[in-house]
């Protein structure tokens, strides 16, 4: 049987201090184009995306999967080419994760990150189908 | 802004290496065709400015802490197969 960490890992697919590219970077902060994924085990699954060389840039993701069982995400074929994904395991989908007042958290479904595991290459990615998802899906409050 | 009168088939190349045509005007919804190397990202201007200020909001620190999750609602395992399946045969037309 496995052990919670492994689990976790297994989900995550990135490690602590995995260092990913973002060619493109994010929307609104193109400039800035390699993160460090931080990730702390009281906090899985969310990881921080911490920006490698301004440490006062970092934003809290989380595996879509994780928290949205249902999520659907079509990709361009131009962002599936970008992304080199060959295999459709090739890709690990990440929500920006925004916390607000009263501990409520939302994530952003319409414009995921979308990681190739092997190549740690990233894009933020519009999906073709994105008019079915919200950008502040609420997260599930744990009781 | 540059202002430039356009029939349907016709073009415009920026920058020696993005090429924008004119596929179709219906009334008023001009229909645009782009060819642009995959280093240059092109968004519907309304969806740009959502998602950008989406990731803006998600900076401002300080407002609380790491939301613990449910356990329940922690997926199991069969979801990466899922996750694969949708990303790649995903609507193969442009957004």
């Amino acid at each position: 049987m496995n052990t919670a960490a492994q689990i976790e890992a297994e989900c995550t697919g990135l490690r602590h201090q995995d260092i990913v590219s973002l060619p493109l970077g994010l929307l609104g902060f193109e400039q800035v184009k390699e993160y460090v994924w931080i990730q702390q085990e009281e906090e899985a699954p969310f990881c921080w995306m911490q920006a490698r060389r301004d440490l006062s840039l970092a934003f809290l993701v989380v595996p879509v999967f994780d928290v949205v069982p249902d999520y659907h995400p079509h990709l361009s074929d131009e962002d599936v080419e970008f992304l080199g994904l060959s295999a459709p395991s090739d890709a690990l989908i990440y929500g920006i994760v925004t916390l607000r007042a009263e501990g409520r958290a939302t994530v952003n479904l319409k414009g995921p990150i979308v990681v190739n595991r092997f190549s740690r290459v990233a894009k933020q990615v519009v999906l073709t189908n994105a008019p079915s998802y919200s950008l502040q899906h609420p997260l599930p409050a744990a009781a | 802004m540059l202002v430039l009168s356009r029939k349907s088939s016709e073009s415009v190349v920026i920058d020696g290496r993005i090429l924008v045509r004119i596929m179709r005007v219906e009334g008023d919804v001009v229909k645009l065709g782009i060819d642009a190397p995959p280093d240059v990202p092109i968004f519907r201007q309304e969806i740009y400015k959502e998602i950008q200020r989406s990731n803006q909001e998600a900076l401002r620190p300080g407002i609380g802490s790491v939301p613990k999750l449910p356990r329940a609602a922690l997926g199991a395992a069969p979801r990466r197969l899922r996750q694969a399946a949708e990303a790649v045969n995903g609507d193969p037309k442009r957004c």
